[in-house]
């Protein structure tokens, strides 16, 4: 199976100062497909989502959209292909309602005033999209819901507004099991519908359960991106830990990637 | 001598039944839609949604809301509150009944706590058809029951329905749907199968697996239980029994002993029970899903007796969906029932274990999904079953139009 990925890297160098944090890194996501992005703090994973989504510019390699290179200067050129970062913090407003919260920033108008009826009937379709049924009103306030439905809602925004990629940073962290059981079941449902996911998360439960490839991190470089159906836990931890595992991984800590 | 034809009249009855289909699993369509996926011209499409509609099954209305320029075309929809069906769940601990409307809305639902010992048939009949009476009151007039089906936890002859062994209950060559269909008193068959095979018809048909031919459906409560579809079809063996996963035998030399008699079936080693134990909850803690989520959430926190109690759980679950795996060539395995939870719980283990030892040709496809339909699953599978022989002869078994005659 040779599917293009949506979403290609290549060769990605990023220095911070004299700190190297990403050495000629490589990723792809491809559609349908959840690609979980792993690797140990300070890796690099969250340097490498900044970069995808614009807030930092890289100091070499390709970004390449559907196949085609680009220039992303910025978050609004990366909004502008469709990718969409979800944060840990969410980054949502407590003080105002759901349909609020969805379009904060880019409201509807009708004229000077806000189309309201709009708003609402596309949160309220987008979350049916997604057969979300844990939220019972749009016009809830955020800060009445749980930290699932918090989660859910974010992800909602981020497909609402065209995303063709969405990033979610640790979206389970902090859920109790019921809530990361609904979270993961939204993860899976986005990329069936055709989107192309990446989860970023320390739970290899959660990796495992819901993800098609795995990426792994170490040390600012690219250990190795394979199928979740062809390694093995151990392997998996192995290649955040030491960045190798039997033939998989980095040939050498410093040489390039096998 | 040389077969002949098929006669109109089969031609006819085969498409009604299809285009019903259509509506029933589809949702509503318009005849263009429906003439394009049935292959058929328009003025069969015609004749056909007249006849349906005659018979009270379908009824055409204009869209709710329409986004073209335009004339809207007439959308047909099915029935949905008039015509219905009851569907009833014998749970190991729970008995759960609804009445759901053609097309798989549910209407109205009811559901009890039973003792998990002592579940007596005949007073599972008599609540489940007290429920039913319950519901048919408050039905409208004019809504019409059209079947009847319910998912045992046990084997269940095909295609007569006798309820051959249900351990989890302790019922031998039980007679229920014909106790159940007596008290009903509808005039109609209930309709009995093995729970995990609703399960998979109605995932197949309505949940994580529409659009999917060979799916594996795995349920867990007190026991496993397993529903195979291949090529489109349950596969049901030669007399009903097929697809016991649960007892697909594991761990003969030392395994822990199975309500079946045997020792370290699937769902001796992978069941509630065995994570309970080997988590070492205190007596009296929380049993079923509550039980469940407690083991994972304690684990979560770091707890090792229930992360070890997970993964061995885990291991035997993955060598049963291993072997699923390389008899069937699946192309998704749906977790129902509490399978769900143990199986985000400890899903990096089983993946392990199947990329470890299933066949790679067979594992690369094979997809994980948790169920869809959630706590409706097995209803909604009864609901199927209990459409069938509408859907299969619509004007048989149709009655006239509401209002009409």
């Amino acid at each position: 199976m040779t599917v293009t990925p949506i979403l290609e890297l290549r060769g990605i160098d990023k220095s911070f100062g004299p700190v190297q944090v990403l050495h000629d890194v490589a990723f792809s996501a491809y559609p349908g497909e959840v690609t979980a992005l792993v690797g140990d703090n300070g890796a690099g994973k969250s340097t490498l989502v900044k970069c995808i989504g614009g807030i930092h510019s890289f100091d070499a390699g390709e970004y390449l959209f559907e196949g085609e290179r680009v220039q992303v200067n910025g978050p609004r050129d990366a909004a502008a292909l469709g990718v969409e970062i979800v944060y840990q913090d969410l980054a949502l407003c407590d003080n105002l309602d759901i349909v609020q919260n969805m379009f904060l920033g880019r409201e509807k108008r009708r004229g000077p005033i806000l189309d309201e009826a709009t708003m609402e009937e596309m949160a309220a379709r987008t979350l049916a999209g997604l057969s979300v049924r844990t939220v019972k009103s749009v016009r809830q306030q955020v800060s009445h819901l749980s930290g699932g439905q918090r989660q859910t809602v974010a992800i909602a925004k981020a497909v609402l507004w065209n995303g063709k990629v969405v990033i979610l940073d640790e979206p389970t962290a902090a859920l109790g099991v019921a809530q990361t059981a609904q979270v993961l079941e939204l993860v899976r449902r986005l990329a069936d519908n055709g989107l192309t996911v990446v989860l970023i998360s320390h739970n290899l439960n959660d990796v495992f359960a819901v993800s098609d490839r795995i990426a792994a991190l170490y040390l600012g470089r690219m250990a190795a991106q394979v199928r979740t159906t062809d390694v093995t836990q151990s392997q998996v931890v192995e290649l955040i830990t030491s960045g190798r595992s039997g033939d998989l991984g980095l040939a050498t800590t410093n040489g390039a990637t096998a | 001598m040389m077969k002949a034809g098929p006669s109109q009249e089969e031609i006819r009855r085969q498409n009604l039944s299809t285009l019903l289909r259509h509506i029933h699993l589809g949702g509503p369509a318009s005849r263009a839609v429906l003439a394009d996926r049935m292959g058929l011209n328009r003025s069969t499409i015609m004749a056909l949604v007249t006849e349906l509609t005659t018979a009270g099954l379908v009824r055409e209305e204009l869209p709710r809301e329409t986004r073209r320029a335009g004339r809207p075309s007439l959308v047909v929809r099915p029935e949905s509150v008039s015509r219905y069906v009851f569907a009833f769940d014998v749970g190991v601990d729970y008995l759960a009944a609804a009445r759901i409307g053609l097309g798989g809305a549910f209407l109205d639902h009811r559901e009890t706590v039973a003792p998990r010992i002592g579940l007596h048939p005949g007073e599972t009949a008599a609540t489940l058809a007290g429920f039913a009476a319950e519901m048919r009151d408050t039905a409208p007039p004019d809504a019409v029951c059209v079947g009847a089906g319910a998912a045992v936890r046990g084997m269940v002859r095909h295609p007569d329905g006798l309820v051959r062994s249900a351990f989890n209950i302790g019922w031998t060559e039980e007679e229920f749907g014909e106790n159940l269909t007596r008290r009903l008193g509808l005039g109609l068959p209930v309709l009995l199968d093995n729970e995990s095979n609703l399960g998979a018809l109605a995932e197949h048909r309505r949940g994580a697996g529409v659009g999917y031919q060979d799916l594996v459906y795995l349920h867990g409560d007190i026991g496993i239980g397993g529903g195979v579809i291949s090529g489109g079809r349950l596969l049901r063996g030669h007399s009903g029994y097929g697809g016991e996963v649960g007892h697909m035998l594991v761990n003969p030399r030392d395994g822990r002993p199975c309500s079946c008699g045997s020792r370290g079936c699937l769902e001796a080693e992978a069941g509630q029970d065995a994570l309970l134990e080997a988590a070492r909850r205190p007596v009296g803690a929380a049993t079923g899903r509550a039980g469940i989520r407690g083991v994972i959430d304690a684990a979560d926190r770091g707890d090792v007796t229930a992360r070890a109690a997970l993964h061995t759980v885990g291991d035997w679950l993955a060598v049963g969906i291993v072997n699923l795996i390389n008899l069937y060539n699946p192309a998704l395995i749906i977790f129902g029932g509490t399978l769900p939870d143990i199986y985000l719980g400890t899903a990096a283990h089983i993946r392990s274990r199947v990329n470890t030892h299933a066949l790679p040709a067979s594992r690369e496809v094979a997809r994980f999904r948790i169920c869809r339909l959630g706590d409706r699953t097995l209803l909604t599978g009864a609901a199927e079953l209990a459409f069938t022989h509408l859907l299969s002869d619509p004007l048989a078994h149709a009655l006239p139009a509401p209002g009409g005659s």
